[in-house]
């Protein structure tokens, strides 16, 4: 094989092409990040340098204080808490169906909501606003949660019917034995014993609702009811970025999201590819 | 704080009463369906549940009473006569979800399909919010979506094949970075998962932040990209005679930036799905290719590419639909106020011309052309995957 000839070369240009990789990947965080500590007189310079000149952490304090950023993550988080508990609940009981019956229309169903996926997000934007403005639900959470609820159920079906479909059949057949019925054992032992897939199911209705800008920009006009994405998007104006403010608020909401979408990568690419791997 | 936790609370429970209301609606179709009271005191209960949302709601009245009779009607029809009492729990279990499906998806398509062939606009959509009316004008609108521009100048034509032109480069750089990744990572032994973490990165950020940032980079004269280049050209003078230098990204090459921004985007989902192939390709084939003297690029071609095909080929799919529909990074750059027209693709058009342009029922006639191309495309390339499988076997 080849690595017999210059294994140390070989694995030098290896491991320095993916180091270049990981910086590239990386860049935009640390500009951020060196922006967002450049003190308040230098915002805009030319300045390549991770660590400014005179860093400080003003700018951190200025998002805290002069904008409502405060007020925005809390809109989205309580935007997205509702449509994850509404979004689980609703596909955690459909996904079971799925997995543990025959019935007409279960073959027909899944493919359908496989379906569901070839829609182009645009097409639904136009109709669900209208709806939502003709019931007078533009700058409500409600309409947003409405807006939101179902839009990650045919995935979340998917990831649990996967798991469900994992657990024996044998457990439930003990439960019915000693006397539940079948929803009873659904309850008391399908569902504690999924809670890792539910879980997963639950943070990626949160990461898709929390990281949502395009439906959010059509039904929130009123910049106190905005979320984060609205906001930071606001920051950046056209002629008049705050590029401190922007910064440091990026970096703020940055920060938790990937430390989740980490923590739960591996799963959550499980669930991705289990549709190709099942064929 | 406490009041926004009462909120979510508050949802919540109006969830559970929504659905625990219509089980429970669903239950006693279930268990009376042999009786023959079921039908006439079911038709008389949507009467009045019909006339009681109709006294809630201020629009379209008759229309809520008709539905609500008629759902009963067909609810009754299906239990009776086709399932007659069989396959109750899974029916009450999926009710929920296709409620909610068929409320907040399908009904929406249907009512942007009615859209289309109706007149609503700026101008006459105060008129219909307050008593519903709408004028009726045939396909006078999917006319109009090849005849007029669906922004201000860029034509329809020119959409079109600049989105196709866009998900080929983006889908083709995709896959190309995302396999010359894995394929790198796939040969180191230390710091794969440290390396993996680090590269996963675009993927992970919300994409707002990303995208934001990176086009706070493309800036002209602050933005990080042009003082390199232009720090290149201090150093390296003959750099710059080659006409390499700063560039107005966002201004002349808007559809050049989105292109960046969106590879780095979409490289590292690529490179997961392609490492995860990799991985499950057995070490054998490749030792008993290099016993039979076959050079690492047949072993790539003979070996890898055929038995990452399974894996590829849905991943490549569902990327070029991704693709295909990506608004976020055309509208994101170009979004605001007096941003350019250059990068725009069919679905960013629509987003537009609906809620920058606000011609509504244009847009709906707009969105269902855009989702009978992408339709046929992907029929097509359904098609086409499946014959090339037939090939390899």
């Amino acid at each position: 094989m080849v690595e017999r000839r210059a294994p140390n070369l070989r694995g030098l240009v290896i491991h320095g092409l993916i180091l270049f990789a990981c910086l590239v990947c990386v860049f935009p965080l640390l500009r951020i990040f060196s922006v967002s500590l450049r003190p308040g007189d230098r915002i805009i310079s030319t300045d390549l340098a991770l660590i400014p000149a005179g860093a400080s952490f003003a700018a951190y304090g200025k998002v805290l204080k002069q904008t409502n950023f405060l007020l925005w993550l809390w809109n989205s988080l309580v935007i997205t808490v509702t449509t994850s508990i509404i979004g689980v609940s609703l596909a955690s009981t459909a996904a079971y169906a799925f997995s543990r019956f025959r019935f007409p229309g279960s073959k027909l169903g899944l493919a359908l909501l496989l379906g569901t996926q070839m829609i182009p997000a645009g097409m639904l934007i136009l109709p669900l606003f209208l709806m939502i403005m003709r019931l007078h639900l533009t700058n409500t959470y409600l309409g947003m949660v409405i807006a939101y609820s179902v839009s990650s159920l045919p995935f979340s079906i998917w990831i649990l019917k996967g798991y469900y479909d994992t657990i024996p059949r044998s457990l439930e057949e003990a439960a019915l034995v000693d006397g539940t019925d079948h929803f009873g054992a659904f309850l008391r032992i399908v569902l504690p014993l999924s809670m890792p897939a539910l879980s997963i199911a639950f943070l990626f209705n949160f990461t898709q609702a929390w990281n949502e800008y395009l439906v959010a920009r059509v039904i929130l006009t009123n910049s106190l009811m905005y979320t984060w994405p609205l906001g930071l998007f606001g920051l950046q104006g056209q002629y008049l970025t705050q590029w401190g403010m922007f910064s440091a608020s990026a970096l703020l909401v940055t920060i938790p999201v990937l430390g989740v979408f980490l923590y739960s990568s591996k799963w959550l690419i499980s669930g991705l590819t289990l549709g190709g791997v099942k064929g | 704080m406490l009041g926004s936790l009462l909120q979510v609370l508050y949802f919540v429970a109006l969830g559970t009463l929504s659905v625990a209301v219509l089980e429970g609606y669903l239950y006693l179709h279930f268990r009376f369906w042999d009786k023959r009271w079921l039908l006439p005191i079911g038709l008389l209960a949507a009467v009045a549940a019909g006339c009681s949302a109709a006294a809630l709601v201020p629009l379209g009245r008759a229309s809520l009473i008709v539905s609500a009779i008629a759902t009963e009607a067909c609810l009754c029809f299906v239990i009776q006569y086709l399932l007659r009492g069989r396959f109750t729990l899974p029916y009450l279990l999926l009710a929920p979800a296709v409620i909610g499906l068929l409320l907040l998806i399908v009904y929406p398509l249907a009512f942007e399909v009615s859209l289309a062939f109706h007149d609503l606009k700026l101008n006459t959509v105060m008129h219909w919010s307050r008593t519903g009316e709408l004028p009726f004008v045939g396909v006078k609108q999917f006319a109009r979506v090849f005849t007029t521009s669906p922004l201000s100048e860029v034509t329809f034509w020119q959409l079109l094949l600049r989105t196709l032109w866009w998900t080929v480069i983006n889908v083709v750089l995709h896959v190309t970075g995302g396999f010359a990744l894995a394929l790198l990572l796939n040969e180191v032994k230390i710091l794969r998962g440290v390396y993996r973490t680090l590269l996963v990165i675009p993927w992970a950020m919300p994409q707002v932040v990303a995208v934001l940032a990176l086009r706070g980079e493309f800036q002209a004269e602050f933005g990080a990209f042009n003082i390199m280049l232009s720090r290149l050209d201090r150093w390296l003078p003959w750099v710059a005679k080659l006409g390499i230098g700063p560039v107005q990204w966002l201004g002349r090459h808007p559809f050049l930036t989105c292109t960046l921004i969106n590879v780095w985007l979409g490289i590292p989902f690529m490179m997961v799905v392609i490492l995860g192939g990799l991985q499950s390709i057995s070490r054998n084939y490749y030792d008993a290719a290099a016993i039979d003297g076959a050079s690492a690029f047949q072993q790539f071609r003979m070996i890898t590419l055929p038995l990452i095909k399974p894996v590829l080929v849905p991943a490549v799919t569902l990327g070029a639909v991704w693709t295909f529909n990506n608004i976020n990074v055309i509208y994101l750059v170009t979004g605001q106020a007096g941003g350019s027209e250059g990068a725009d693709i069919l679905v960013s058009a629509l987003y537009k011309s609906a809620f920058t342009y606000y011609r509504y029922s244009y847009s709906a006639a707009f969105a269902i052309v855009i989702f009978a191309i992408l339709f046929i495309v992907s029929m097509a390339w359904l098609k086409f995957s499946k014959s090339t499988e037939s090939v390899y076997g």
